[in-house]
């Protein structure tokens, strides 16, 4: 050790030569360049590197130590001065020491460009998604549509039992029904089959490709054959308005979107949640006062009032208003649908859709099940 | 504290005498790392989260240029714009892998209900590859001496003994998780280098299992008093933490560590009592906004909450936006202080660090990693260190 180096050894330089991790004491000569020298046992100092002032940048260290690290440098050369006047003396010459930091314009940029991406991704999914899930589901092919629509059938016979329902004379009743209320909305032929489950959740959903379920729960609670056509009528209306690929197309694009701008592609986490809800839940509410109106005028179109489809939904729901916070329910409210149903109510102008003895096997097609 | 002895090395000598252990010390300010997180929480708040990049990487560069291995701090050389990069990277691959995922899904649910299920395991697996990746990125922006950890080793490699392990674990209820952690730890280390030093895992799985089987077997208590699931959990950590430390070596340094078994109650208690103290603050918020609004507007507060006056519920719907993120604010910058701040300190303050002269001239070398495993760490929500 020179005695040099040991005078320096109280606030010692280190350099570090990003090639090794050999922990070398240095002395700094001010000259061009920052010239680096290792004191020699023999020959005296050596100069082991020559930093220009211009290439130097800082880089993080605790606090009371200037680290440094070169441009021209080695990526890990590192030169470490704790002594505070020297490091003083070395900032002042280093004009471009800091050049290399996220300064307050870069944050003001990323902060910029972020808003930009939130606010173009907020309108894609306020304004984007929606219209592209209305042009592109009608242009979805039927076979696809169909295997999906399979898919969510085997889904949906796991849940609620194995098959549906199958007495024959309500079966034939049920068939007569479906297929009237069919001709009258307009679909086609080949798209559509319907069939009752034997579970007693009183409900009934349309699939992708034309499958209709009505549940006998449903059934059981309903007082005439109107009140089941109106219902049926709703589910036709969604199939008409391909509604379920509709929901695909836009719940897939929003939650997707909404991943992409807090930073969860698969959407768990609960903002993703909560904002995803709001928003579906209002798209919902749209394709189902869409399915409304389409049932009005099936009805209409029969000569039968789509008021007692209404009753049975209020029978079953009762009266929802009031109950919770209902900016994310995904229906409207049935005492709204209700009301709007009995705005449309007109005295019955077309023949009956079933007879009494039909309405009778079509209650009981699910055999010793009923009430 | 050893400079002089550590200064002028020239040629290497023979045999370095047995030292005493270094300590590590952390040197960082704990009011400006608060306010780092604070501004950066708010950062995070206006950019809707697109600052979280840079926020991470801030909070890496300050607890790992505070951090003292026998007198140098340690650097982090990630930056904010290449996690940003990573995670678009890992869009441009998820997303077809995610359309690929439901096109599959339907095709298996044609033929059986709920069969799809299973596929759910790939993004478990695709997870853990992401979690492998990540530390390789993390371990290359690490410098200590002028010298950057690296990782060779495979991604998908570890993914599946992570799967086979998880299986294991899966059906032994738990038990299995010791030597699960020392499996994965092993592999993990064992594909870690410090420049041209080897690391290595020491730990098994028995001993850990040892220190915390009365744990596992108690865990159903804490499920019925909940109040000692913190307790339960605290201890879980603080041993795990200390096994891990006791097992690390990295060519001949070894790591021990005297962390106590109680060591995180006072940490996870904190959290605990601002996120109630928040959460009585945020309902105490909803309340008095109701009845701001029903008071302002003299509507009912069912008209107020209800879907179909939307224009009338937009204003309740704006005020709880906004206190919802101002909690969800809070609690973000809490949980980097009490869990990555405190947690990382207390930690810090145990270890030892035997033999430290065998890392005095160590070659560099190693290629850096690409931030994309990060990417997908962030697009598929996991985490792992």
């Amino acid at each position: 050790m020179s005695a040099e180096a040991v005078a320096q050894s109280a606030k010692p330089t280190i350099f570090f030569d990003g090639v090794s991790s050999r922990r070398r004491q240095v002395t700094l000569t001010h000259g061009d360049a920052l010239e680096i020298a290792e004191p020699g046992e023999a020959e005296g100092p050596r100069t082991i590197a020559r930093w220009p002032y211009a290439d130097i940048r800082r880089a993080d260290s605790p606090a009371g130590i200037l680290r440094l690290a070169a441009t021209s440098a080695p990526p890990l050369a590192r030169l470490e001065i704790r002594d505070a006047s020297l490091a003083a003396d070395l900032v002042a010459r280093c004009i471009r020491l800091d050049e290399h930091q996220t300064t307050r314009r870069g944050v003001a940029k990323i902060v910029g460009w972020s808003m930009a991406a939130a606010v173009s991704i907020v309108c894609v999914v306020l304004f984007g998604v929606p219209l592209a899930a209305d042009r592109l589901a009608p242009l979805v092919p039927k076979p696809v549509e169909r295997r999906i629509g399979d898919a969510a059938e085997v889904q949906v016979k796991t849940i609620f039992g194995r098959s549906v329902c199958e007495d024959a004379a309500g079966k034939a009743a049920f068939t007569k029904l479906v297929n009237r209320l069919r001709d009258a909305a307009g679909l086609d032929d080949d798209s559509m089959t319907a069939g009752v489950l034997p579970t007693s959740v009183p409900n009934a959903f349309a699939l992708p490709g034309g499958k209709v379920f009505v549940m006998q729960g449903l059934l059981d609670k309903a007082h005439s054959p109107d009140e089941l056509a109106g219902i049926l009528a709703h589910e036709l209306g969604h199939l008409k308005h391909h509604d379920n690929m509709r929901g695909l197309i836009y719940n897939g694009g929003t939650s997707f979107l909404i991943g992409l701008l807090f930073g969860d592609v698969t959407g768990s986490s609960a903002v993703i949640f909560a904002s995803r809800s709001v928003v579906e839940a209002s798209y919902s509410r749209e394709a189902e006062t869409g399915a409304d109106t389409f049932a009005i005028e099936i009805m209409h179109a029969l000569g039968r009032s789509p008021k007692p489809a209404a009753e049975l939904m209020f029978r079953i729901t009762g009266k929802e208003g009031g109950s919770g916070f209902t900016i994310l329910a995904s229906h409207p409210l049935t005492e709204d649908r209700l009301a709007r149903m009995t705005k449309e109510d007109r005295p019955a102008s077309g023949p009956p859709l079933l007879t009494d003895k039909e309405w009778q096997s079509l209650k009981g097609i699910c055999g010793s099940g009923k009430i | 504290m050893n400079d002089l002895q550590w200064a002028p090395i020239g040629p290497p000598q023979p045999i370095p005498p047995p030292l005493p252990p270094t300590r590590v010390d952390f040197t960082g300010d704990r009011s400006g790392f608060s306010k780092l997180v604070t501004k950066g929480a708010m950062l995070e708040l206006v950019t809707f989260g697109f600052y979280r990049f840079w926020l991470v990487t801030d909070i890496r560069r300050h607890l790992w240029s505070n951090t003292l291995v026998d007198g140098d701090a340690a650097e982090y050389t990630g930056r904010g714009k290449e996690l940003l990069i990573g995670f678009l990277i890992a869009l441009a691959i998820l997303v077809p892998i995610y359309l690929a995922y439901f096109l599959i899904g339907i095709e298996f649910e044609r033929w059986q209900g709920f069969a799809s299920t299973p596929l759910f395991i790939s993004f478990y697996a695709f997870g853990q590859f992401a979690i492998f990746r990540a530390r390789r990125y993390r371990l290359t922006r690490t410098i200590w001496r002028g010298v950057r950890f690296w990782m060779d080793g495979s991604g998908w490699a570890y993914s599946l003994r992570a799967m086979l392990w998880g299986l294991l674990v899966f059906l032994t209820l738990g038990l299995a998780l010791p030597w699960r952690e020392a499996s994965l730890e092993r592999y993990k280390m064992r594909h870690t280098h410090f420049g041209d030093l080897r690391g290595d895992f020491e730990g098994d799985g028995w001993q850990f299992f040892k220190r915390g089987w009365w744990l596992w077997l108690l865990s159903p208590v804490a499920l019925v008093i909940f109040p000692l699931a913190p307790f339960f959990y605290a201890q879980f950590k603080a041993r795990e933490w200390r096994w891990w430390l006791d097992g690390i070596r990295i060519g001949g340094v070894s790591l021990s560590s005297n962390l106590p078994t109680n060591a995180f109650y006072g940490l996870y208690w904190k959290v605990i009592g601002w996120w109630l103290l928040l959460s009585t603050i945020f309902a105490a918020y909803l309340g008095g906004a109701t009845m701001l609004t029903v008071q302002l507007s003299g509507l009912s507060a069912e008209q107020v909450l209800g879907p179909d006056n939307a224009s009338k519920s937009i204003p309740m719907l704006v005020m709880m936006v906004i206190g919802y993120f101002a909690v969800a604010l809070a609690i973000n910058i809490i949980m980097r202080i009490y869990l990555q701040r405190d947690l990382w300190v207390k930690v810090l303050e145990t270890i030892e660090v035997h033999n430290i002269a065998a890392t005095a001239d160590v070659r560099g070398s190693g290629e850096l990693a690409s931030a994309l495993g990060e990417g997908f760490a962030d697009g598929l929500d996991v985490a792992g260190f």
